[in-house]
């Protein structure tokens, strides 16, 4: 085929939404300032015009869209006045997803994304609606060569007739996702985000009703603000538990050669595909509720990716599983990062002080302070203070390293324990650093940095034995002269 | 990672960090002046602006005299076939091994103080981090650029 064809006409809604969402902000004080001065007339027939023609705009726009497939290669036209063609070669898809969110679902619409290799976002594509037969036909012929019902790139060497059942698979149960809303640490940032709403409806509620609220709110007895706020902190928390359901809900992974394949979401469904060549690393984090409870969650991080990432983000590969189906798990999955040690190179006795210092330097500080200004609350700082001793202590367990020929394992705490698999071939740089008290101890802090979404990320481990980072830089090097000789 | 690496860096590097770190110590020695100034037209103690040059020339002689000679003195690099190797860090001593496969480019950068010298620095970059050798010879920057654009042309696997 190859005359080009148009998106579905709920584009235009999508499209819409985003031009209100960026304008909207330059609009408001307009209005606001307006509207006060008796210009009102004038502001609604301004309002008036401008929604006409913004919905003439959108619809044109709409009509200027257009996308093609030819023998290897998408085309897609856009543009009102300045028009943009972009070619995307077959070749250079890294990945296809499809997604839905709840308008899509309504007129059953999908929207695709393309996603090119390299950091260049000029060259991925979206279109942000088309049906969803459509859309699976797309990703087929993009993909090229196979069925939607395996998404994977098929290898001439390989037998066509594996099918769905055939590739490992994992869907998490109902049980573990709502154990991970209970556990998972989003109680703090919904809280934060209260605050910050009511701050701003302060202002749009009425003094008088939110005066007699407050003075209801304090007449009361002690036991019902107990009641009150525990029920609030429960209300919370279900909240919690609801937004991991809606986003992690129907989460499934598959593995298919060339890729693993993430489907998840109970109100929006959201694809992603990881090819493997783009895996940088393998991680576990257990979050200090989680530890206790012999859970974890398995991450990756990937170089390129998704390009509304932040910084430092990594992608989810499994939101929650018990600690001893790890294995089985990897090993399923993902194979190449299936050998996870089981114990690890302890750090020298000789480094604690080092982490002791590093965890309490601040409580220290804040119990002098406190000690001096205000002794009668010492007993706050005190407690931190207990607390980060006793931080210190458990990060100084809980670093490690482990290295076999294939692989370098580190284990380390910030507040959560994260244990993180590097190859060797995926590590960019590494650094070994001492200063003198370390050079006397003989001892050293390593630094490996890989490559996550567009930036650099850096594992540190500090105060390890020298002879251990020498022995991890050799391992590292390309260079014989530092190899040792092999017994 | 046992023995450090055996290039040392242009020994004008020196005089480059000098000159540059005298420009530096301008700024507290006018902030000095200048509370000299204040001091006597609204008659407060001098003590402050005289502690304040005891500062000044205290970290002037620090940073002009002894800091760059250190600096340049720990300063060593080494370039292999396969990887490069670098060591610099005055209080905390840095060795740094980037793979040449790792590379993604290789800049030189030269500022009216080096040119002054006749030196350039020499910037890597790999898909995650940079590193910077900070002054070479020019013509020895330039071919060791060229060298490692050449070293780093081998068969780069995926990132």
């Amino acid at each position: 085929m190859s005359e080009p064809k148009r998106l579905h006409p709920a584009a235009i809604i999508f499209r819409a939404i985003n031009t209100i969402r960026q304008s909207i902000f330059g609009l408001l004080p307009i209005i606001l300032i307006a509207s006060n001065d008796g210009f009102f007339k004038y502001v609604i027939l301004g309002v008036i015009v401008l929604t006409i023609v913004f919905i003439v705009l959108n619809v044109i726009g709409w009509m200027k869209f257009t996308y093609q497939l030819d023998e290897d290669q998408l085309r897609i036209e856009q543009g009102i006045f300045i028009r943009k063609k972009r070619t995307i070669s077959k070749h250079r898809i890294q990945s296809i997803d499809l997604s839905q969110n709840i308008i899509h679902r309504i007129f059953g619409l999908t929207k695709v994304q393309i996603e090119t290799a390299g950091s260049d976002q000029d060259v991925d594509a979206a279109l942000s609606a088309v049906t969803f037969t459509e859309g699976q036909w797309l990703h087929d012929q993009l993909k090229a060569k196979r069925p939607t019902t395996t998404n994977s790139e098929e290898k001439l060497v390989e037998d066509d007739t594996k099918s769905e059942g055939d590739y490992p698979s994992r869907t998490i149960s109902f049980r573990k996702l709502f154990i991970a809303g209970t556990t998972s640490g989003s109680f703090g940032i919904i809280l934060a985000l209260l605050a910050f709403l009511s701050s701003q409806v302060e202002t749009l509620i009425p003094d008088k009703f939110y005066q007699e609220t407050t003075t209801w709110l304090i007449s009361q007895a002690i036991e019902t603000i107990v009641l009150l706020s525990i029920l609030f902190f429960i209300g919370v928390w279900l909240v919690g538990i609801l937004g991991t359901m809606i986003k992690y809900g129907n989460f499934t992974i598959t593995r298919y050669e060339e890729e693993l394949y993430i489907t998840r979401g109970l109100l929006e469904k959201k694809q992603t595909t990881i090819p493997l060549k783009r895996i940088q690393a393998v991680g576990i984090t257990q979050s200090i509720i989680r530890q206790p409870l012999g859970l974890a969650t398995i991450f990756v991080e990937i170089a390129g990716g998704e390009t509304d990432k932040q910084e430092g983000t990594n992608t989810i590969l499994f939101p929650l599983l018990s600690k001893n189906k790890i294995h089985d798990f990897l090993d399923e999955i993902i194979p190449e990062y299936s050998d996870l040690p089981e114990n690890y190179t302890a750090l020298p006795k000789r480094a604690l002080p080092y982490y002791l210092l590093r965890s309490t330097w601040i409580p220290i500080l804040a119990s002098i302070a406190v000690g001096i200004f205000f002794i009668d609350w010492i007993w706050i700082p005190l407690i931190i203070l207990a607390l980060s001793i006793l931080l210190g202590i458990l990060t100084h367990r809980t670093t490690g390293f482990k290295l076999t020929e294939s692989m370098l394992t580190l284990q380390m705490r910030q507040l959560s324990k994260e244990t993180i698999m590097l190859k060797q071939k995926r590590i960019q740089a590494f650094e070994k650093k001492q200063h003198i008290l370390h050079r006397e101890q003989g001892l050293a802090t390593l630094k490996g940095s890989i490559l996550n979404n567009f930036f650099g990320r850096n594992y540190i481990l500090a105060e390890l034995e020298e002879e251990d980072v020498d022995r991890i830089g050799d391992w590292y090097s390309y260079n014989n002269e530092f190899k040792k000789p092999t017994k | 990672m046992r023995q450090s690496p055996k290039e040392r860096i242009a020994k004008d590097a020196i005089k480059a960090w000098q000159l540059n770190a005298t420009l530096m110590a301008l700024i507290p020695l006018i902030v000095t002046i200048a509370l000299f100034v204040l001091a006597n037209i609204f008659s407060f103690s001098y003590w402050y602006a005289i502690g304040l040059l005891v500062i000044t020339i205290v970290e002037s002689i620090v940073t002009i005299f002894f800091i760059p000679k250190i600096r340049w003195n720990r300063w060593r690099y080494q370039i292999y076939d396969q990887e490069i190797y670098i060591q610099h860090g005055i209080i905390i001593v840095t060795r740094t091994l980037v793979p040449m496969i790792r590379v993604q480019h290789v800049d030189t950068k030269q500022g009216p103080i080096l040119k002054r010298y006749g030196l350039s620095s020499l910037t890597i970059s790999t898909a995650a981090t940079t590193h910077e050798i900070p002054a070479l010879l020019e013509e020895e920057a330039s071919a060791l650029r060229d060298q490692i654009s050449e070293l780093a042309r081998v068969e780069q696997d995926d990132v």
